[in-house]
């Protein structure tokens, strides 16, 4: 089949059900994409030939088993965390993927490290995986007032959702909240099932992550103390090493730990 | 009592930090009825201004100690402030910690006060009360004190994830002279001790599935380096030896921090030895994931590790006839025999090299330092007889180009 373009700049909603359907479209009309771009964030969108595409679940889905077929289910959940990534290039890069994968219906394509779209693919995943496993340990929860913990996180890719297996496993007996507080959506943990929320307002102060002083519990202030004690006595003077630290624990995380922020 | 607990903290953690292990990986299970688990890849929570991973709450018990070690900064003839916890306050601690998301768990250690049984049944009393009381499931690595009942050891593997006993001092004699009240057989019966136990519990879960598990995640000692004469020959033959016979997880290097300089059986140092600290846990990693063996990175003829280049690159200097490796037949383990490769990029080559040649542009995008690899290796962009430099222009070249003295090193 032959593709034409690029000439047309496809706009979805930022879900993986949107960019499976741009990528349907894409085929169907057989006009490739110059461009790619999730709405969710807000984005500005350039003046050009620009088409919108809202996401159809029955073509997703189309493409979806195009993919198993043509790979594995791993290889779709892989495409899925990349998709988390919000690195610009995330997008088209899927698209460049999904076209030279469809174009072999056999072959061991997705195998393939030796292709540059391949481990690019491999490696943004990889990139989201890393963020979701740092998160696993600089989440910071604060007790409340009704006993439920809660944490604010500002992540640079969309892995809210992929905290919440690690935590659940971890806090099953406690009422918990990771709320990322940019794109403004959290998961929520009642003790039972984890669901998605959207909060209304600032519940947490956005330059320190922390919540009001009304909502929190009487001894969170000292907790809070007693960790950043800790995180400073624990340091060996002579053995400073200050480029190491921030290669491990980039300042971009800093403002939502209490260690660091020292509010 | 707040204001207490805060002081306490502050001291024991001040005197715990110079304990380097930190991992809390290597054990997994589940939160059952209670809170927390362990997950075999270990989390990182945080890291220090010296850039050291905080992953447990690492704390002494009690700095209060009836020996009087040369290199240690709790020694009884030190004048600091003693404090020590209690049970409850400990496990008090660690809980609030931990629901907070702080820590993965607890570093228990301490010195000895009173009698080493003694102060082994308090630590069993914090890990007894976490377990038990607080339903913790999370990770818990205790000392394992020298010279306590085998009965007591035994309890707090069957409590702890990973025990570990220090040997400090990479040879018998030295330790002797720095710290008279003890010696190898106290350091070594417990550590036998809890591989044996280990393997016996292994063994017994073959047959039974509830079997108790003990020390699940393993058990781990440390070295300091530079508090005594040894070379880095003799300290590599002892871990390549602790891996082997006693099974160890890991062995940490320890700089030696110049604590006591007042003591003449010291060295007197400015600083740390960190790059030769460094070294050291290159070559580790050497024996551990890339099949070298403790003779093949040094011997008694070359016994100290070149400060200027890692071991793998000096390892190939030593040895020209293994090289050029040709990327597109050579074995896993020659691939990673070549200086700039690691283990992850050794891999995807194996796999992946039916599909194609090996370029250059593969190897930078995996992340290959190919400044270094390319005088080593065979691949598309270097056939056969084009590697026609020999050791000392290869040596040259690379001293020069990577001369970043004083550039501070990467401790892992």
């Amino acid at each position: 089949m032959k593709i034409t373009g690029p000439f047309i700049i496809y706009t979805y909603d930022g879900t993986i059900d949107g960019l499976f359907t741009v990528v349907f479209r894409a085929f169907q009309s057989r006009s490739a994409p110059r461009e790619i771009l999730s709405l969710r964030l807000g984005t500005q969108i350039p003046i050009g030939d620009i088409t919108a595409v809202e996401s159809c679940p029955e073509e997703a889905g189309r493409v979806r088993r195009g993919i198993i077929e043509r790979s594995d289910e791993r290889n779709l959940r892989l495409l899925q965390v990349a998709h988390l990534s919000e690195s610009k290039q995330t997008d088209m890069l899927l698209w460049k993927y999904l076209k030279k994968l469809f174009a072999m219906p056999y072959g061991e394509y997705y195998r393939n490290m030796l292709d540059e779209d391949v481990y690019d693919l491999v490696q943004t995943a990889r990139r989201v995986k890393k963020e979701v496993h740092r998160f696993h340990g600089f989440v910071r929860f604060q007790r409340t007032r009704d006993n439920m913990y809660v944490a604010a996180i500002d992540p640079d890719n969309d892995i809210v959702r992929l905290l919440a297996p690690h935590f659940k496993s971890r806090f099953p007996d406690r009422h918990w909240l990771i709320y990322d507080v940019r794109r403004k959506c959290g998961v929520f943990f009642d003790t039972q099932s984890v669901r998605e929320v959207e909060l209304e307002g600032n519940a947490f102060e956005l330059d320190t992550g922390y919540i009001g002083q009304k909502a929190r519990a009487l001894d969170e202030d000292y907790y809070r103390k007693l960790w950043q004690t800790y995180y400073d006595s624990v340091n060996i003077q002579e053995r400073k090493n200050s480029r190491q630290m921030r290669s491990f624990m980039p300042g971009r995380y800093w403002k939502y730990l209490p260690e660091k922020s020292k509010k | 009592m707040k204001e207490k607990v805060l002081l306490k903290l502050d001291i024991l953690a001040d005197a715990a930090k110079y304990d380097v292990s930190c991992s809390s990986s290597g054990s997994s299970r589940g939160s059952g009825k209670g809170v927390g688990n362990a997950r075999s890849c270990g989390v990182c929570h945080s890291f220090t201004e010296d850039g050291r991973c905080i992953s447990l709450l690492k704390i002494l018990y009690t700095n209060n100690c009836i020996y009087d070690c040369a290199y240690c900064v709790n020694r009884r003839s030190n004048d600091l402030p003693r404090a020590a916890f209690t049970p409850e306050e400990l496990a008090g601690l660690t809980m609030n910690f931990y629901r907070r998301n702080y820590i993965e768990g607890l570093f228990l250690s301490s010195g000895v006060m009173r009698s080493p049984d003694y102060t082994m049944e308090q630590l069993n009393e914090v890990a007894r009360k976490l377990r038990n009381e607080y339903r913790f499931n999370g990770y818990i690595h205790m000392k394992a004190i020298p010279g306590a009942d085998p009965l007591l050891v035994r309890e707090a593997g069957l409590l702890a994830d990973r025990l570990s006993v220090n040997i400090e001092i990479p040879s018998e004699q030295q330790l002797l002279r720095l710290a008279p009240e003890k010696n190898y057989d106290t350091v070594f019966s417990p550590m036998n001790l809890i591989s044996h136990s280990m393997l016996e519990s292994r063994e017994e879960r073959k047959k039974y599935r509830k079997a108790p598990r003990f020390a699940p995640a393993g058990q781990s000692t440390q070295l300091i380096v530079g508090a005594s004469p040894e070379t880095d020959y003799t300290i590599l033959k002892l871990a390549s030896g602790l891996y082997g016979k006693q099974k160890l997880k890991r062995v940490y290097y320890s700089g030696f921090v110049p604590v006591n300089s007042y003591d003449s059986r010291l060295p007197a140092l400015q600083q740390p030895p960190l790059v030769r600290e460094n070294r050291l846990y290159q070559a580790d990693w050497l024996m551990r994931f890339y099949h070298f063996r403790y003779d093949e990175i040094l011997d008694e003829k070359h016994p100290v590790l070149e400060q200027g280049m890692d071991p793998k690159l000096a390892y190939a200097l030593r040895n020209p006839h293994l090289y050029p490796v040709d990327l597109d037949r050579a074995s896993y383990e020659e691939i990673l025999r070549v200086p700039g490769i690691g283990v992850r990029s050794a891999r995807i080559i194996v796999a992946n090299r039916r599909f194609g040649r090996i370029g250059f542009g593969h190897l930078k995008k995996m992340g290959v330092a190919l400044n270094r690899a390319k005088y080593f290796i065979l691949c598309r962009e270097l056939p056969a007889r084009s590697n026609t430099l020999n050791s000392s222009q290869i040596r040259q070249r690379l001293v020069k180009s990577s001369n970043g003295a004083g550039k501070q090193l990467s401790l892992f």
